[in-house]
């Protein structure tokens, strides 16, 4: 657990270092982008809990999330419902928080707390 | 015997196999797990890395959207035109302004330097009048020969009063240049002037018209006409486009005082 914090922590530091900002017509795409992969990250470490994580499904399971969300905000974009972001927001949203909510659960349980 | 020994030596080796095979599998599950722990460290490693980043980038992106005009709402850039617009109008207001007194500074400076300048002129005319400055110019040398000595001081007083009735602007006796105070005096052939004496040879020198000034000296029953009834006496009128006056020291004055 303590190397994915740190793992956290490296990109953040490694995005200051470069000093490279999103540019203004790209920031919907990289914002749902973002919140894609933090919720493959959440969900990752809630089947490595479950012991049901492989590797392959995690990598696809990033890439092909990431890869959605810039499409649907790419599709709503273009007919004309730019908010259709929101629901890949919202969509992700609640994945990451139910992810989180399994992976205290499950912490919780292994170190007998509950 | 052998045989039982054997069989007993099997089932030993048999249960050895089998144990060994149970630790061997073990411990390629143990392998098998930390293989599959690390890959799983390792990806969501680069995962959790990326999304730091992207995090990063987008707060980054963000930033500036919201600091610029892009990322404003167009009420909030009505309100922002307004408020440039108010603020250009004052702006030019002030431009206005300030050119107005730029102009009024500048004609200011025009009069204040025609002042100086006209003060100048005036001053540079007194210095001349009051003999302080050499003077050049056209005028006429008067050369007055007066071998018996029979000339008075009064005669020269008569003949500088001619010369500035002609328009006289600077006169000099012998090359000593003559002001408002100066005076003649003298006796016994002799004539002094500004503390210097001469006799039988004067030159008077006057810058002037140079026609105003010999007509001056040359009117009949004139100044010439009365010098030369002297015995012995000649006057010599010798007009010049240039003639250079002296000048003379600063008169110390001890009893007047201009009034304010």
């Amino acid at each position: 657990m303590g190397v994915l914090v740190l793992a956290l922590a490296l990109g953040v530091t490694l995005g200051l270092l470069t000093d490279i900002g999103v540019p203004p017509e790209m920031l919907t795409y990289v914002g749902v982008a973002v919140l894609a992969a933090l919720d493959s990250c959440t969900g990752g470490v809630r089947a490595s809990l479950e012991e049901t994580f492989t590797d392959k499904a995690f990598v696809f399971g990033f890439l092909t999330n990431m890869l959605m969300a810039g499409f649907i905000v790419f599709v709503g974009d273009r007919i004309g419902v730019s908010e259709l972001y929101l629901a890949a927001v919202v969509a992700f949203g609640v994945r990451v928080f139910d992810n989180l909510g399994v992976v205290r659960a499950l912490l919780f349980k292994r170190r007998g707390w509950e | 015997m052998p045989q039982e020994v054997n069989e007993e030596h099997g089932g030993t080796l048999l249960h050895l196999r089998e144990e060994s095979m149970r630790a061997l599998h073990a411990s390629e599950r143990v392998v098998g797990r930390s293989f599959h722990d690390a890959r799983l460290t390792a990806s969501l490693v680069i995962g959790l890395l990326l999304v730091g980043f992207l995090l990063v980038a987008q707060w980054r992106g963000n930033d500036t959207v919201t600091q610029s005009l892009e990322g404003q709402s167009d009420q909030d850039l009505a309100i922002i035109i307004q408020e440039i617009t108010v603020e250009n109008v004052s702006l030019r207001d002030e431009v206005m302004r300030l050119q107005a007194r730029v102009l009024d500074a500048e004609r200011d400076t025009a009069s204040r330097t025609e002042v100086l300048n006209e003060a100048t002129r005036e001053l540079n005319a007194l210095r001349l009048i009051a003999g302080l400055e050499v003077a050049t110019g056209p005028g006429i040398i008067v050369e007055i020969g007066d071998p018996d000595r029979v000339l008075l001081p009064q005669d020269f007083v008569a003949l500088i009063h001619e010369l500035r009735t002609g328009g006289a602007e600077a006169i000099a006796v012998n090359g000593v240049r003559l002001d408002a105070r100066s005076g003649f005096g003298g006796g016994n052939g002799r004539v002094s002037v500004e503390g210097r004496s001469f006799s039988k040879v004067y030159e008077v020198e006057a810058i002037g018209l140079p026609s105003d000034l010999e007509q001056a000296l040359t009117l009949p029953g004139g100044i010439r006409t009365t010098l030369t009834t002297f015995p012995g006496v000649t006057v010599e009128i010798k007009v010049s486009d240039s003639v250079t006056v002296p000048a003379k020291e600063a008169p110390v004055l001890v009893y007047g005082e201009a009034i304010q």
